[in-house]
């Protein structure tokens, strides 16, 4: 009995020791689904992994609403009367609160931050890579920054600018920059990228520095209009031709070209064609957050989609959009929109096609097909529940070839210089429409907002316009009469749109010049009430490129 | 009496049978043991004093007999009763009434790592013992507690069968999510939280199984836990066995339940003159259908559709038993409940056993398993169907002629069929768990004891979808999908405890404990998916289009390792201190601020054992504890918080992407609880009368919570970075909680028992360290992500916070007001919108302009309501007549405030889905002179409920009259009708030929009434997925069935 009292008292002093000794260990605990930052940004796959991220997920609140809400519905291509993700747009009746407003901020800040992320993690962590792979996956953070930035600049003028965002984290509460200011910001991101993106590169979809060139062209045509006076008529000429020299060089030493059939260009199996400059790159059959979910919103029955994710009978394209069609652009407009009697042969392939026949209150209005591409048989797997594969681009060659038009045009107002005809034409041509000899803004603005309906784009040529013909761009809103218009008989043989007034079909606002701009979140402005404060200058620390066109 | 004489008799002469040995100075004593209500006594021991072999017991009547040396005294003990001394002197015959324990008093409590009686107990302890599971319904362990012990609040989240609470101890200590207390079963530690509405951790538990709950509630109690102890502790202990004659316990029961209430939709004609009021204002098309609405009939009605009677059966059967050195217990227990909504239900099947072994005098050892597998369905709730059935009108039809499904006409405006959605589609969980301890204790010296003891805790739970094909009228499914998910989870625990006792010089009595931990939980998951099926029968993956498939995989480790000691000192069992000490290392937390100390002490005078108190019988109990402990808690959402992390990302063909995860704290350190409690316990007349109270004060500091931050910091949404665990801010909790159980009536036939707990609560928000300095927290509905609660300093935690209305506008002199200095000035109506039909105007709420601005915009809202109760409370009865049993339990809340959050869609005319009734009453607008314009100036209020705005064709009059204000907050204190029980137990007589002891009958309702004015299915709201900043908010939660049983139990 005594021995085994021995053995146990020696054993409860020794087990706790034994414990103690190891306890550390114990505690130690690695991640098993994680990497931790210590051990990443060792290689050039690693950096690529890196900015990989970027052309999907942090988009993806922007994509799934915003995108159309905002650039087609705020810009009155969309009539949607119980989409709440729309009509607050095209009401002009949209609040802090909005959803897709607020999601689409969130979103743009989750870009600048994650490009963030990645640039101080190269800058600060990365080994064994040379300095050209540092420059080039940075570029491409540069580029996604910058595009963000011209979003933000765009919509709210003056923003929040950020570089690093843990200096974010310990003190959030800080000043917007004045508009300006962000303009410069995206430009400058958008000019490193320009300069150290590489012509080629080996995964399809990454970014060029042709996607750098052509986007800089849109922001800078954009900023070329801004002054103190919102109605000067006129653009400052160095940006103009900033513009037409970022657009030539795609135009003219890419070596890209439009695709010949531009129904096509929306089609899954093409993503990523030549003619694609940048688009957010959607997985297929991808987890919720790296897919498009477009079609859902979109498709107006379930007979398209093949499940119950199918609530687009009610999103039409509006009179408006449909009347904008010139006789003869029935290639451009029925990719884009579905008119009565149009068949499909890429929907319900099953059996034989779809035919669309769908009638809204006994008026053959108009559902949306860009964005629609079938079920999952159809897209043989590409495609699923509120899920298909199809990029969203964000910038298409055509569009580049209209800038360049544009940038040409400049104050003019009209304009027959060969190269910039040429380009304009090579847009209408496709679609199978005749060329012109002379060209206004008037033609290019119903040009890119023909080719690019439902694209998101509208709503910033109007705010680029507005940038010096302000009282132009308001009117114009205002005439179009959305309180009232809302159903319409389109025939698509004689291309006639019959839009119906209803007397008491929206409350909807005026367009001014306050409500050129969004407002901001109210969960951002109740954070940080300095958002509604005077904004505070940017110090800009680096210098900016200048030799990019030299 | 005729009967009991003749027993007699017989029992006499069967004596006399027996071979006497008449010794000198010997006699034999006759006698009878009774309790204080004359009742016999059965089985009582009688022991003659000194002697350690003569004895004998009482028979069926309570009679013995006993020979003895002439003045002898008898030492009779009785389980349960008080031990007495007889001395027989000369007596041949005598009577003996055995008082009966006072219960309370002589109880041992759980208490951690170790028990003690409950009247030396120094901190704050409230016990719930297994009469009280019996006496109700219960499926889950936690639901026993509400009303039941003073200082706890319970709430259930949902209806759902199998859903989880939300359980307070002492209010709300912790913003990071979990408040729920840890429940300590035999040894194993589990956590109550839980991350969604539907599953409850503690479902799996059978709570037939429970011998006893004891909750910890201030630190000097739940210190000696002080790693998990922050929101609490609650000890629970099973049955486990005691020697003797092996007991057979069943208890079965059958029962039905149903909706306690319905809400007052519209029907289908009531539909069609709002819809065709809707199509004249141009809100909507006209509807051909509906020309004639008196013609038509009341269409569908979707809650009886979805809502039905359910079925639940329970039968639990145990054995407990064992000799001298073995004691053994075995259970085995079904549940099935049905939910009243179709789609959801509740399945458990538990298995448990346990033995306790003294294998040499010096040496202990026992083993305790339980085993339980049960199955949720969650159709019902995942599908968010008690909306769908909310707002689908009553125009589409369940079903079609053929018996298939029907669903709307168009799909103009897409709500599905949510009776065919519900039996369509599989979506439930299985969970199977394997809970276990083991122990080894060795006596070593007297009074010196050590315990190596090992617990564990396994957990598989699978969970099943799978979405057939389907088409409910123009709703076509043609997308098969299934989705399936394996978790595996295993927690173990290895401790180590030396227990040392002593008493020096009889008065100073002493109890060391000193132990150490290390506790380790590690859970793995696993997600397939697959679409492409051919049919909807075979619903496996392997079923599935291969080229469609998807999976996933994560895990995670978290590790405790801990070092604790508790003195235990009592003076002349007067004055008694307990001290503890722990020290904690934390996985979750940073190197170099994941160790811990939690120290406390307690201390209690025993008033009643001092000498000036024998002179006052009437005081039976006096105690008065003081006691202080600090307590920690490591509960970080997110593993790895202390480190940088990236997450990979999909990508359609470049690989892995990967993208920031977080932002890392590496100074992540404890989040701490200090409180201190000052209790009384008071016991009268023989303790007929058990008072106790306890006033407490806890303060939290270095608050765990996920940074609040603004989105631009890019911590929102999908591919965000997760904001920085931080140590900010403290949170304050004060409190009286008071508990009374009275013995009213005591007689022979009839008693009467009362029970009364009180509890209130005051938390406020002392310090938030975010720059920001508040924390709000939003419900999703829609596209509309709005804020409801905010939490700031020196406020309550998780208040309402939005617009409050203060009127309407009424004629058109609203629209202005004179101020002080008598200027007239125009009320302030929204930003962006004008005095017009499309815009405000007659009819539309009257914001409050909060910060006088004259516009009503963001900065207007405010806090409109506290979701804490003023106070909460239990009130129990019990009655005893003959065989007869009756009970009824009352569960009462106070001044708690509930939103009412889906009455802003149901509640307005304008919205395209079914409405509430009260939404037809809106403000009707007239014309002040019929040939005058339409203009503000002209109109007035000709009819309508005089508290519903108007219906107004533009979408932003209506969104901004139902905008999220005071106007759906409500009232939500209640008083509960909890339970009513009655139960009959069979006469013994008959019970005894049949070898039964005892058989009860009895019946039981649950949930039977609730005294409230809240609007909503169910005042008892609690918080959405346990967040305690989403306390209080209706969006559609699952109702709590009214519950009948009727059962039986039966023990030989």
């Amino acid at each position: 009995m005594k021995t085994i009292n021995k053995l146990f008292l020696g054993l409860i002093l020794a087990t706790p020791l034994l414990l103690i000794s190891c306890s550390e260990s114990f505690l130690d605990i690695q991640p098993n689904d994680k990497l931790t930052l210590d051990n990443f940004f060792q290689s050039e796959s690693d950096l690529k992994a890196s900015t990989a991220g970027l052309y999907n997920k942090v988009w993806f609140d922007f994509n799934d609403k915003f995108y159309y809400g905002l650039g087609d519905g705020r810009s009155n291509n969309m009539y949607a009367p119980y989409s709440d993700y729309v009509y607050p747009f095209s009401d002009l009746t949209e609040t802090s609160l909005t959803g897709p407003l607020v999601s689409a901020w969130g979103s743009f800040y989750n870009v600048i931050g994650q490009s963030n992320n990645v640039i101080n993690n190269i800058r600060k962590n990365s080994k064994n890579v040379t300095e050209e792979q540092k420059n080039t996956a940075i570029a491409e953070a540069r580029f996604m920054r910058g595009t963000a930035y011209w979003y933000l600049a765009s919509l709210w003028g003056n923003a929040i600018i950020v570089e690093d965002n843990t200096i974010l984290v310990d003190h959030p509460v800080v000043n917007t920059s004045p508009r300006n200011d962000v303009f410069e910001f995206a430009m400058r991101d958008l000019e490193f990228a320009a300069k150290y993106l590489p012509a080629t590169v080996s995964q399809a979809g990454r970014l060029t520095k042709w996607s750098a060139f052509g986007m800089l062209s849109r922001v800078y045509l954009s900023y070329s209009g801004i002054s103190d006076n919102p109605n000067s008529a006129v653009r400052n000429q160095t940006y103009l031709d900033l513009a037409r020299k970022a657009a030539q060089k795609v135009c003219e030493e890419s070596g890209l070209s439009l695709m010949s059939n531009y129904a096509d260009l929306f089609k899954i199996e093409n993503n990523n064609n030549p003619e694609s400059l940048f688009a957010l790159q959607w997985v297929p059959n991808g987890d919720y957050g790296v897919t498009n979910t477009h079609q859902a919103y979109f498709a107006c029955a379930s007979e398209i989609t093949g499940d119950d994710a199918a609530w687009g009978f009610y999103t039409l394209a509006s009179a408006n959009v449909i009347s904008e069609y010139e006789v003869g652009d029935s290639i451009r407009r029925k990719a884009t929109f579905m008119a009565y009697g149009d068949t499909y042969p890429e929907l319900k392939q099953a059996t034989g096609g779809y035919t669309y026949i769908v009638k809204h209150n006994s008026k053959n209005s108009c559902n949306i097909k860009k964005g629609v591409v079938g079920s999952t048989t159809d897209t043989k797997g590409k495609s699923s529940k509120m899920n298909s594969a199809l990029n969203t681009y964000m910038l298409r060659l055509s569009e580049v070839y209209l800038i360049y038009a544009e940038a040409i045009l400049g104050n003019n107002s009209s304009t027959s210089d060969a190269t910039a005809l040429v380009y304009f034409n090579k847009v209408r041509t496709r679609a199978g429409l005749t060329a012109k000899q002379s060209i206004s803004y008037e033609d290019i603005r119903h040009e890119r907002r023909v080719e690019l309906a439902m694209e998101g784009q509208y709503w910033y040529d109007e705010v680029r316009r507005a940038y010096y013909k302000q009282q132009e761009v308001l009117d114009h809103i205002n005439l179009e009469d959305r309180a009232h218009i809302d159903l319409y008989n389109y025939d698509k043989v004689t291309n006639i749109c019959t839009p119906t007034v209803n007397a008491n079909a929206r409350a909807v606002n005026q367009a001014t010049p306050e409500r050129m701009l969004l407002p901001y979140p109210e969960s951002e402005v109740v954070q940080n009430p300095l958002l509604k404060q005077a904004p505070v200058s940017y110090q800009f620390t680096e210098n900016r490129i200048t030799d990019l066109f030299n | 009496m005729k009967v009991t004489m003749k027993k007699q008799i017989i029992f006499v002469l069967f004596m006399l049978l027996i071979p006497v040995f008449a010794i000198a100075q010997v006699m034999t004593v006759k006698g009878t043991v009774k309790d204080t209500k004359g009742e016999a006594l059965i089985g009582v021991s009688i022991m003659q004093q000194g002697s350690a072999t003569n004895g004998t017991i009482t028979d069926l009547n309570g009679n013995f007999v006993i020979k003895v040396p002439k003045n002898a005294k008898l030492n009779i003990s009785y389980i349960g009763f008080n031990k007495t001394t007889v001395n027989i002197t000369d007596r041949s015959i005598i009577e003996v009434i055995l008082e009966e324990q006072s219960k309370s008093l002589n109880e041992v409590v759980v208490i951690g790592y170790g028990q003690m009686k409950r009247t030396d107990l120094t901190g704050a302890v409230t016990s719930v013992n297994s009469e009280a599971i019996n006496k109700s319904v219960v499926t889950s362990i936690d639901q026993v507690l509400q009303g039941r012990a003073a200082g706890v609040q319970v709430q259930q989240n949902s209806g759902q069968p199998g859903a989880s609470m939300s359980v307070r101890i002492r209010g709300i200590s912790s913003l990071s999510g979990s408040n729920e207390p840890v429940y300590v079963i035999d040894g194993v530690i589990i956590d109550g939280s839980s991350s969604s509405t539907t599953s409850n951790p503690l479902s799996s538990i059978n709570p037939s199984d429970i011998a006893s709950m004891d909750v910890l509630k201030d630190a000097s109690a739940t210190a000696i836990y002080g790693s998990r102890a922050a929101n609490g502790v609650i000890m629970i202990t099973t049955k486990r066995g005691k020697s003797g004659e092996a007991k057979v316990n069943y208890n079965g029961y059958v029962g039905w339940q149903e909706m306690p209430k319905k809400l007052n939709l519209l029907n289908l004609q009531e539909y069609a003159y709002l819809k065709n009021a809707r199509s004249a204002a141009g809100i909507v098309q006209a509807d051909s259908y509906f020309v004639r609405p008196d013609l038509l009939g009341a269409g569908t009605d979707w809650q009886n559709e979805l809502f039905t009677k359910a079925p639940m059966t329970s039968h639990n059967l145990s054995i407990t038993g064992g000799s001298d050195k073995n004691t053994y217990a075995i259970g085995a227990g079904y549940l099935n409940q049905d939910g009243i909504a179709v789609g959801s239900g509740f399945e458990r099947y538990n298995l448990r056993a346990n033995i306790d072994t003294q294998i040499k005098k010096w040496l202990k050892a026992g083993v305790n398993f339980a085993v339980s597998n049960s199955n949720q369905k969650v159709t019902f709730s995942d599908e968010s169907l008690i909306k769908t059935t909310l707002k689908q009108t009553p125009v589409v039809a369940v079903r079609n002629a053929d018996g298939t499904f029907d669903g709307p006409q168009t799909t103009e405006f897409v709500l599905t069929n949510p009776l065919g959605l519900a039996l369509s589609k599989e979506n439930y969980n299985e969970n199977t768990g394997i809970r276990g301890n083991t122990y080894l204790e060795a006596t070593i010296l007297k009074g010196l004891s050590f315990k190596t003891e090992l617990s564990f805790d396994f957990g598989m739970n699978n969970t099943y979808k799978f979405s057939p094909s389907y088409s409910f009228g123009s709703i076509v499914n043609t997308t098969i999908e299934s989705e399936r998910s394996k978790s595996y989870s295993k927690y173990w625990v290895f401790r180590n405890l030396i227990n040392y006792n002593t008493t020096i010089d009889q008065v100073h009595s002493v109890n060391l404990m000193l132990g150490q931990e290390a506790q380790r939980s590690g859970w793995e998951y696993l997600y397939g998916y697959r679409s492409g099926f051919v049919s909807n029968v075979a619903h496996d993956l392997s079923m599935g289009d291969a080229s469609t498939a998807k999976n996933s995989g994560n895990s995670g480790i978290s590790t405790l390792s801990s070092y604790f000691g508790r003195l235990f000192y009592s003076y002349n069992d007067r004055y008694l201190l307990t001290a503890t000490l722990r020290h904690d290392g934390s996985s979750l937390l940073a190197k170099g601020h994941n160790w811990a100390w939690f120290p406390s002490a307690a201390l209690a005078w025993k008033v009643t054992n001092e000498s000036f108190m024998k002179n006052i019988p009437d005081i039976y109990n006096l105690k008065v504890r003081l006691g202080w402990g600090l307590v920690g808690n490591q509960h970080v959402g997110d593993l790895y918080a202390y480190t940088s992390v990236l997450t990979s990302v999909q990508t359609a063909t470049w690989g892995t992407g990967l993208l920031s995860g977080n932002t890392a704290n590496p100074k992540l350190a404890w989040e701490t609880t200090s409180s201190s409690n000052i209790g009384v316990d008071l016991g009268l007349f023989k303790n007929r009368i058990e008072f106790t109270a306890d006033v407490y004060y806890k303060r939290t500091n270095n608050l765990l919570l996920k940074l609040p931050l603004p989105a631009y910091v890019g911590t929102t949404g999908m591919g965000s970075t997760n904001a920085p665990w931080g140590n900010i801010g403290s949170i304050e909790n004060k409190g009286i909680e008071l508990s009374l159980n009275t013995v009213n009536i005591d007689k022979r036939n009839f008693s009467w028992k009362s029970s009364f707990v009180f509890t209130l609560n005051r938390n406020k928000v002392l310090q938030l360290n975010s720059e920001t300095g508040v924390l709000n927290d939003y419900v999703q509905e829609g596209s509309e992500n709005n804020i409801v609660t905010r939490t700031a300093v020196g406020q309550p935690v998780g208040q309402f916070y939005g617009y409050k209305v203060i009127g309407r506008f009424e004629k058109a002199t609203d629209f202005y007001y004179k101020d002080a200095q008598g200027n007239i000035k125009p009320t302030a109506i929204p930003t962006g919108m004008t005095i017009s039909e499309n815009g405000v105007w007659i009819g539309d709420y009257m914001f409050e302009d909060v910060n006088k601005d004259g516009v009503i915009d963001d900065n207007d809202r405010t806090y409109i309501g506290n979701p804490e109760p003023k106070f909460t409370y239990g009130i129990g009865n019990n009655f005893t007549y003959k065989n007869w049993e009756f009970s009824v339990f009352l569960a009462g809340s106070y001044g708690n405030k509930i939103v009412n959050y889906q009455r802003r869609w149901l509640e307005n005319p304008r919205e395209n889905n079914n409405v509430l009734f009260s939404a037809t009453q809106y403000a009707v607008l007239s014309k002040i002179n019929e040939a005058g314009p339409v203009d503000y100036r002209n109109m007035y209020i000709s009819g309508g409920d005089p508290y519903m705005p108007r219906m107004s064709a533009s979408s932003a009059s209506s969104t901004s009259n139902f905008r999220y204000s005071d106007r759906f907050v409500e009232d939500g204190s209640y008083l509960r009708v909890q339970n009513i029980s009655i139960g009959y137990n069979l006469p013994r007589g008959l019970m005894k030929k049949l070898k039964i002891e005892n058989v009860k009958i009895y019946a039981n309702l649950q949930n039977v009434y609730t005294f409230s004015a809240y609007k909503g299915y169910d005042p008892e709201v609690g918080a959405m997925n346990q967040d305690v900043l989403l306390t209080g908010i209706d969006n559609g939660r699952y109702p709590s069935p009214r519950i009948y049983t009727f059962g039986i139990n039966l023990t030989f």
